[in-house]
């Protein structure tokens, strides 16, 4: 497991790196809640991607991957929608 | 009790990958939260009482905690003044209709002050602090006494009176509350302290001795969707946890998305529910 971790962790510096900096952005946006959207779906997008591109590197891509991670991304957004719809009236 | 084991742990009989992870789960725990976001507006809409947008603020309260936090640093009370809390509600009517959060407005043309000397409060000192999105008093104060500019309003002895405005409103679309605080000194003296004889201690159990009304709904709907949203954030990653180890020590290779990706993503948005749960002051 760690030799694992360890030969993926150039990958996860890089991923954490994105999450931080849309985090930093986020913070900076407040309180412009349509900005703070854009934001929050554009690193979404670089997550998918970034994770797409990671197993396309590590040639064990497959169709079932790429849905996963659109699924999880999309219930990401779909929460940050909800709390912006349902916790604010966006 | 098998089969509900089974949406949370990695077994053959979930082909070693917990159901709740499976795309139909994922797709299912999707559209429930899509259908929520709208659902949330829709009872705040036909309950308000129950889900209004507004929380524990009042100006009693905000007037006490300031107060409070003065004598702790040896400072005379604030004396609500009536002539302050119109200035601090056309303040507030004036950002809801002009649509800006700022103390002066963007075009230039309305300055701040122009508030308290259009009701009529002449000033020698004078000075504002605003904060929105806040949903009890307690944390505008804090928020305002980490700030040392909105502290440095607080604690001046060049004010004397105060008043306050929590207007519910929308501004760029959103729903929200916005407090405003305008203080005065009408004196160029600045304010001496006096110990009270009698001070207060307790905020709560003031503001109920006096039967202040406190404004506020039963739950507020962005508390309920932040925990809402947490807590199946906290279980999906429970789960990809269960079933990083689980796999990992049955040696089982699936091909599957990473979950430490997964994770650190909802890590992500755990940290972003509490940014936007933040309310912001200027």
């Amino acid at each position: 497991m760690y030799k694992k971790l360890h030969s993926h962790i150039g990958y996860g510096i890089s991923l954490f790196l994105i999450l931080a900096f849309g985090l930093i952005l986020v913070s900076l946006s407040s309180p412009n809640r349509p900005l703070q959207m854009i934001e929050v779906t554009i690193v979404t997008i670089f997550y998918i991607f970034w994770g797409i591109l990671h197993h396309l590197v590590n040639h064990d891509l497959n169709v079932k991957i790429v849905i996963e991670y659109i699924l999880v991304g999309c219930i990401g957004l779909s929460m940050v929608l909800f709390i912006l719809k349902g916790g604010f009236g966006l | 009790m098998h089969s509900i084991l089974s949406y949370f742990l990695p077994h053959e009989n979930n082909n070693y990958r917990a159901k709740l992870l499976h795309h139909k789960s994922l797709l299912f725990v999707l559209i429930i939260i899509f259908c929520a976001s709208f659902l949330i507006p829709a009872l705040r809409f036909n309950f308000p009482s129950v889900l209004g947008i507004s929380a524990d603020i009042s100006s009693q309260k905000l007037l006490l905690i300031v107060n409070q936090k003065r004598e702790a640093n040896r400072l005379p009370p604030l004396i609500l003044n009536e002539k302050l809390s119109l200035a601090a509600v056309n303040k507030a009517k004036d950002m809801f209709a002009k649509n800006y959060w700022a103390h002066n407005s963007p075009d230039g043309k309305t300055l701040w002050w122009v508030f308290i000397k259009g009701a009529g409060y002449n000033y020698v000192y004078a000075g504002e602090n605003l904060a929105r999105g806040f949903d009890n008093t307690d944390s505008v104060v804090n928020a305002w006494m980490e700030s040392p500019l909105h502290r440095a309003n607080l604690l001046s002895q060049n004010y004397k009176d105060v008043g306050f405005a929590i207007e519910e409103g929308k501004l760029s679309g959103e729903d929200t509350v916005l407090v405003v605080q305008e203080l005065g000194g009408q004196s160029l003296e600045p304010v001496v302290y006096n110990p009270p004889k009698n001070p207060v201690k307790n905020v709560a159990s003031a503001v109920s001795n006096n039967n202040y009304a406190v404004k506020g709904s039963l739950i507020s709907p962005l508390s309920l969707s932040s925990l809402i949203n947490k807590t199946i954030l906290y279980i999906f990653i429970a789960v990809f946890i269960l079933d990083m180890i689980v796999v990992e020590r049955k040696k089982i290779v699936r091909f599957v998305g990473h979950n430490t990706d997964h994770i650190s993503f909802f890590v992500m948005l755990i940290i972003l529910i509490g940014i936007l749960n933040k309310g912001v002051i200027v």
